[in-house]
């Protein structure tokens, strides 16, 4: 994802993070402690190089010095030692990296199967109050930043402190006051640099505020590009774009320069050090205090000791973001799931279900302060239709999301064929309704599997013809290059929303439930597309009790039932005849749908 | 000024290694090893003082590729926004609104990141691995060839390993994509996937996926790991030649010690360079890709030029005509209008019906010139369009589209959106009360001062329609052009509305499209369109005695009873 870099996500709660995720690594503990060892026994081993490159330049220097040549068979031992080493050390360190990335990939598995289950346990509310996007970059950014940096992670760490402490033992082995010199530069860099990227923090964080508002700005207004050009508001646009771009342009270079300042910092700090090590080191080769092979290893060793130095700096910002991705993750896991369904269930099979429903005293609400529906009480015969009507936003799905269980009633109960719902499985009480909605949901895959959905893999194909040809969409399925074994993609083009609702018609024909619920909304759709779906909802609520959320004339005053809701209540109930007589609110909706009528 | 900054920095870093030497050669060796402690120390202070100079270029050169990256990047964007706001609707249809954000968002970020990178790293890596390489020949031009054969080997690598790892990459890019698919699925097919209980289905679907994904994981992993410890051996097997090379010519050549060390150093600043180049490859395809993305957008050219000047005051009876007009999509085969002609008058009610594909948003779109016709004339006021300035012709137009879109800001700011002037309180309040938004808008803790968010979200669907509605109104437009505006208000708030819009009308045109009969039984005039033409004008009853296609919609809206009732009134 591209972004601004260098903004550092703070968790709230580390330790508890932090415990959990040690927790989750547990069944790979062995292979993490080995790992562990294995890039500590590696990282070792290469900080002996420079000592021993030191040790053949002192032995040469020496031996010719003294008049004897070069001692040959010293050079080439060392020379075979020191490969030894490097190979070694190189095959301890890929076995390190491969086990901490299969250990990767496979706790990103882990995590995201949990967060795909954990979709399908939580509640329909859940669901109601959170964006999407949200869950979908739990599954993506964040696992990704959580198991997909753990095997750099781990290594950066074992590695940086190994070598930090090889190097340093290794230095103080060879002169104690060169590697002080060495060492007072690093605290003085360190400490400039944190200041540093203090203030690259404030533009860092500066340039992801305009950032998000000329994005936002821009989404806008190529949203409303329509709006803006029947306004002849162009200029006024371009004007406001251009200010928000000058100071992103501003932001974001002080956020780049002081973002790179703390290397030229370290970087000339580092060469100071190293100027003072070799007039140092030069002084004491003089005075015999020290080989010059061991001055050459020292400044071998003082270029290889910044690198887990700023590493292990930058590592403290990325395990915050580590940290605060896993956070988030946790978050989402442990989100209230759907009650477990426990004790005696009633056990329930469709082909059984005669579909009578009723509705005793049934209370609800979505949040305790506003009641939606209070003591509602109708019985509702098999075969009956229940129109469900009221103006946009009345709630009309409350009753839809108390049936199918998606939520439960405060109070009171539902039973169905005189069993209330709450005592069965969940799953078996949805799978006694068909259900159309507004919201044609179709998934990436040949219509015929689409179609089976609800039926099975079981079902035989002459049966989702049989639908198909039921709702009247023989003809267009077989217009599409394949058939029924068209793809239908994401965006699918090639089908249009009033084909994709008969779609999901046909989807619930092919299930063939005992009930029915309804959406007749269908407003993108043309008029006879319209008049083919309206065929074919009176053919699916044929013969079985059906609830519509009605939006015609004729289903209302076909309705066995007509619940009336208004701001979430349910305000009135009956016959339509009824309802008009009483003359309340349904027969005010009903009046404005006419003008000169009657 | 940046390159020479850059090139600062690099000699600066450059001179240390031979400096160096100089010391081991000069200051310590020398006098059979009793050294010379002032050329040591002098030295000393010319290194500090190479260093202090390459810190200050590096600062330079970062203050300069930071502020050009940054301007390069304000500029792309801003030409990009130009571009697009002078795009007419059939250029945007053809990228996609979407597309076109991403486009001007993520992919000039990422244009700009990697051009940031680009300017400090594409000149320093060059410099220093050029100036490492020539410093190291003059130092040592026997031991060159160490040099080519670590640096060869790199390459080598390093094709090698990506050559490996680069269509794996592709095939765990798509699986992401796959993930992110069923995920996404997941989410908007809840209540679908529960009512048909298909959880586990689903569950098992991921999971193939997921697994899949894994083991492509674990592949690359294994590849990727090779990299550092190869790399290493590389680095390491360089140093240890050259110490071996070196001590091999100490016998006779004693400088050859202070050489050797120095050759050491400029041979990790060459890897080093090689390195950073191979990470530059791996980021230009990413940034390329993106920057075509761009340049597709920046050479397209807007189809629809406007004059400059054109298009006078308030007509005293403003008309809209269609001679002939005819249309068809860039690209598309066939015509979506075919020789529409019609004349909408002043006061009157101009309704158009007809299925999805029946051209009646196309049509409505050629008045404010969203499209140019293909053939024929659109005359707004007798004049043809193209002879109007985007001002002129815009300013007479009042549209309400489909979908009531806002713009972040107040609700004030959104109904004077096309307001310059006048009466402004009093024209804002006129027009919510007709757009029959004044009752909610009072109850709105600012009222009129109320914030409305980016796209609107904070009031309902219905609000939002009246609010667009009212914005029309406040223009005081000749010519109202309402997009299928109603459908998104019950039919209640629908009908008052129209009611309330009759008096501000009656010296404008007003266009409607429309889903719903009862929206538009009562204007003066219905155009009915099938696949593009013209099937039937004329009022409601007249359409009912002599249209079939207006008869079938009719069928489909009212129930068997009123249908009947309908025909009778007609006298049909």
């Amino acid at each position: 994802m591209p972004g601004p870099r260098g903004l550092v996500q703070k968790p709230k709660n580390m330790k508890k993070t932090a415990l959990r995720f040690i927790s989750e690594i547990k069944p790979w503990r062995k292979q993490l402690i080995l790992t562990i060892v294995l890039s500590a026994v590696g990282v070792l081993l290469t900080v002996f190089g420079p000592m021993i490159l030191g040790m053949m330049t002192t032995s040469a220097t020496t031996s010719i010095a003294e008049g004897k040549g070069i001692l040959w068979d010293e050079i080439i031992r060392l020379i075979v030692i020191l490969l030894l080493l490097y190979v070694v050390s190189g095959i301890i360190a890929y076995m390190q990296g491969f086990i901490l990335t299969r250990i990767s990939a496979k706790l990103t598995k882990k995590m995201r199967t949990q967060i795909l289950e954990k979709i399908s346990r939580l509640p329909v509310s859940y669901f109601d109050n959170v964006k999407i996007g949200d869950v979908m970059s739990r599954m993506t950014n964040d696992v990704e930043a959580v198991a997909g940096q753990l095997s750099n992670t781990i290594n950066e760490i074992v590695t940086s402190v190994v070598m930090i402490i090889g190097i340093l033992g290794m230095m103080l082995f060879i002169s104690i006051p060169l590697s002080l010199v060495a060492l007072i530069t690093i605290p003085v860099s360190m400490i400039l640099a944190k200041r540093v990227a203090e203030k690259a923090q404030k533009h860092f964080r500066k340039q992801r505020e305009v950032l998000g508002a000329l994005n936002s700005k821009i989404e806008e207004d190529f949203t409303g590009q329509l709006i803006i050009k029947a306004n002849t508001h162009e200029e006024a646009s371009i004007d406001e774009f251009n200010k928000t771009n000058e100071l992103l342009c501003e932001s974001s270079w002080k956020a780049q320069f002081f973002g790179s300042l703390p290397f030229p910092i370290t970087h000339v700090l580092t060469n100071v050090a190293y100027v003072f090590i070799c007039v140092l080191g030069g002084w004491f080769a003089i005075l015999g205090k020290i080989t010059i092979g061991n001055v050459q290893a020292f400044i071998q060793y003082v270029n290889q000791f910044n690198r887990p130095i700023t590493q292990i700096a930058q590592l403290s910002a990325t395990i915050q973001q580590i940290a605060a991705a896993a956070e988030r993750v946790y978050d989402f896991l442990d989100a209230d799931e759907e009650s477990v369904e426990t004790g005696n269930l009633t056990p329930i099979l469709a082909q059984e279900v005669i579909g009578e429903v009723e509705f005793h005293d049934v209370s609800f609400s979505y949040d305790k302060e506003k009641t939606v529906i209070s003591n509602f009480s109708a019985k509702i015969e098999p075969g009956m239709q229940v129109a469900i009507v009221g103006p946009t936003g009345a709630g009309k799905t409350t009753i839809v999301n108390l049936l199918m269980r998606f939520y439960e009633p405060d109070s009171g109960y539902i039973t169905i064929d005189g069993k209330p719902i709450r005592d069965m499985k969940r799953n078996d009480v949805r799978k006694l309704f068909g259900m159309v909605l507004q919201d044609t949901w179709l998934f990436s895959d040949t219509i015929m599997n689409n179609l089976k959905y609800g039926a099975g893999k079981n079902i035989p194909d002459n049966e989702v013809r049989k639908a198909v040809k039921l709702v009247g969409i023989e003809h267009f399925i077989d217009s599409l290059p394949k058939g029924l074994n068209t793809v239908i993609d994401e965006d699918s083009d090639n089908i249009s929303a009033g084909e994709k609702q008969l779609l999901t018609i046909a989807r619930a024909m092919t299930q063939n439930p005992p009930m029915m619920i309804l959406d007749e909304a269908t407003s993108n759709v043309d008029t006879r597309t319209e008049q083919m779906i309206q065929d074919a909802f009176s053919r699916l609520t044929k013969g079985r009790t059906s609830f519509v959320i009605a939006h015609r004339l004729s289903t209302i005053r076909n309705a066995d039932l007509i619940l009336v809701m208004k701001n979430g209540n349910i305000v009135e109930q009956g016959k339509h005849d009824d309802l008009l007589r009483l003359n309340g609110f349904y027969a005010e909706l009903y009046n404005s749908q006419f003008s000169d009528d009657e | 000024m940046l390159v020479s900054a850059v090139a600062i920095q690099a000699y600066g870093v450059l001179r240390l290694p031979t400096l160096m030497s100089q010391i081991i050669n000069q200051g310590i060796v020398i006098n059979d090893g009793a050294g010379d402690m002032g050329f040591i120390i002098i030295t000393g202070l010319k290194m500090l003082g190479w260093a202090v100079l390459s810190a200050a270029g590096a600062l330079l050169s970062s203050f300069l590729s930071s502020k050009i990256g940054a301007a390069i990047g304000r500029d792309i964007r801003d030409e990009m926004f130009r571009k697009i706001m002078s795009f007419s609707i059939s250029e945007v249809d053809n990228f996609s609104t979407a597309s076109l954000i991403t486009r001007t968002t993520n992919d000039i970020a990422t244009v700009q990141q990697t051009l940031m990178m680009m300017l400090s790293m594409m000149l320093r890596v060059p410099i220093m691995a050029i100036g490492a390489i020539a410093e190291a020949v003059a130092l040592a031009p026997d031991m060159t060839w160490i040099l080519a054969l670590s640096v060869g080997t790199l390459i080598v690598f390093a094709i090698l390993i990506l050559s490996l790892a680069m269509p794996k990459f592709m095939i765990f890019q798509k699986l992401v994509d796959k993930i992110n698919l069923l995920t996404r699925e997941n989410l908007t097919g809840l209540r679908v996937i529960r009512t048909f209980n298909n959880q586990g289905f689903e569950e098992r679907k991921f999971d193939k996926s997921n697994s899949e994904l894994m083991k492509t994981d674990m592949f690359i992993g294994a590849v990727m790991s090779l990299q550092s410890p190869v790399m290493m051996l590389i680095f390491n097997g360089t140093s240890v030649l050259c110490i071996w090379i070196g001590i091999s010519h100490l016998t006779f050549d004693a400088s050859y010690l202070g050489k050797m060390i120095a050759f050491m150093q400029y041979a990790v600043q060459v890897i080093m360079s090689f390195l950073f180049l191979t990470v530059l490859f791996v980021m230009i395809p990413r940034a390329s890709v993106s920057a075509k993305r761009i340049r597709e957008v920046l050479k397209t050219k807007p189809k629809i030029l406007w004059k400059n000047t054109g298009g006078g005051d308030r007509a005293m009876e403003p008309t809209v005509e269609f001679k002939n007009v005819s249309f068809k999509y860039p690209g598309a085969d066939e015509n979506v209008l075919i020789d529409v002609s019609f004349v909408a008058k002043a006061g009157e009610t101009t309704a158009f019906i007809g299925s999805t594909g029946s051209g009646k948003s196309t049509l409505i779109n050629l008045v404010p010139r969203f499209y140019e016709a293909t053939s024929g004339e659109v005359l707004v006021d007798g004049v043809n369009v193209k002879d109007y300035s985007s001002k002129g012709l815009m300013k007479k137009i009042g549209l309400v589209p489909q979908k009531g879109f806002l713009f972040s800001g107040t609700v004030k700011s959104n109904i004077l959106y096309g307001v310059d002037g006048g009466d402004i309180e009093k024209r804002m309040k006129e027009a919510a009360r007709i757009a029959q938004s004044e009752e909610f808008i009072e109850k709105m803790p600012e009222k009129y001062d109320s914030r409305i968010v980016e796209g609107g979200t904070n009031v309902s669907g219905g609000q939002r329609q009246r609010i667009a509605i009212a914005r029309a109104i406040a223009k005081n437009p000749e010519i109202y052009v309402f997009d299928d505006a109603f459908s998104a208000l019950d039919m209640k708030t629908d009908k008052i509305l129209r009611e309330a819009l009759k008096p501000v009308t009656k010296n404008s045109v007003t266009l409607i499209v429309a889903q719903r009969i009862s929206t538009i039984r009562d204007a003066e005039q219905i155009v009915v369109l099938d696949k593009g033409k013209v099937v039937g004008k004329g009022t409601h009853l007249q359409l009912l005695k002599k249209c079939n296609v207006y008869r079938e919609i009719c069928r489909s809206q009212l129930s068997e009873e009123e249908f009947r009732k309908e025909l009778e009134n007609a006298g049909a």
